[in-house]
């Protein structure tokens, strides 16, 4: 039974004008249910190691695509490690022209492969605007 | 004139032997294995559900018996920690990580079938939310314990002991 006054990763209801996506808008205990997962390794799971380096390579390259594309993130970044493969899945708006952002994706590709000793796969979608599931 | 250029362009005339040169044939005996049993973990149920489908599928066209596909319950591993960085010792957050399992048997196996399934079947684990736990078990009689071991012992003649 969860309290009234936990705050853990909600957006509290305003006066109806901040618009707030699907990822944004369920609070952690959605997450089997009614949300997916972020970042997908074999770290937690039981009997294997390595959960604490997978969450610290999450949150360097979540701030590196922060980074990289800066203002065009429409929502989280997806990792995926497949194997040694390390798999970025990334939903851009449309700000910039594609050429610049074909030499960013190149840019990341090679730094972040180069860094971490393992094959990285920028996968891109862009997204005229925003997806909004509701406004809070 | 179009029959002529059929019969140029095949090989019916050349005595090639064809050999694929992904398959060697060798002539050590295969190594048998019993049974092939594949533990998944995995986060999500659904994933795994997809995968067993897959996996049995996969048995099925490569015409391995599956002896059968088990799921054993969840495992949920909780912890409470301290809410706050401070003091505040009363208020507390829990967290769990649930693994689910499938657990998937197949029967009499050669190595070769056993290396190109589990090859195949390695390749397309879903990311990170599955993983994967081998156990194979050979099927193998030493020399030494085909008879029994007081045939073999030269036969000395026991001395009586009085009490």
């Amino acid at each position: 039974p969860l309290s009234p006054q936990t705050r853990a990763a909600r957006v509290r209801v305003g006066k109806g004008d901040k618009p707030v996506t699907y990822e944004q808008a369920h609070p952690p205990h959605y997450i089997a249910h009614r949300k997916g997962w972020l970042s997908l390794h074999t770290g937690n799971l039981h009997g294997e190691a390595g959960a604490a380096e997978r969450a610290v390579e999450d949150s360097f390259l979540r701030r590196f695509m922060f980074g990289t594309f800066p203002g065009l993130l429409a929502d989280e970044v997806v990792l995926k490690r497949r194997g040694n493969l390390l798999v970025v899945c990334a939903l851009l708006g449309r700000a910039l022209p594609p050429s610049k952002i074909y030499f960013l994706v190149g840019y990341a590709e090679t730094l972040l492969s180069h860094f971490y000793k393992c094959p990285v796969r920028l996968e891109l979608q862009t997204v005229p605007a925003r997806v909004v599931y509701k406004y809070l | 004139n179009l029959m002529g250029a059929r019969l140029a362009g095949s090989h019916v005339d050349t005595q090639e032997p064809k050999t694929n040169p992904l398959v060697s044939i060798s002539d050590e005996p295969e190594t048998l294995y019993k049974r092939l049993s594949i533990l998944v973990k995995g986060h999500d149920k659904a994933v795994l559900d997809s995968y067993e489908y897959f996996a049995v599928l996969a048995a099925k066209e490569l015409g391995i018996s599956v002896e059968k596909v088990d799921k054993p319950p969840k495992t949920i591993e909780r912890f409470t920690l301290l809410k706050s960085v401070h003091i505040y010792k009363k208020h507390r957050v829990q967290y769990e990580m649930r693994t689910h399992y499938m657990c998937l048997e197949l029967k009499y196996l050669t190595s070769s079938t056993a290396a190109v399934y589990l090859e195949y079947v390695q390749r397309n684990l879903p990311e990170g939310v599955a993983m994967e736990v081998k156990k194979t078990k050979i099927e193998r009689i030493p020399e030494h314990i085909k008879k029994p071991v007081w045939d073999t012992l030269p036969q000395v003649e026991e001395a009586e002991v009085k009490s």
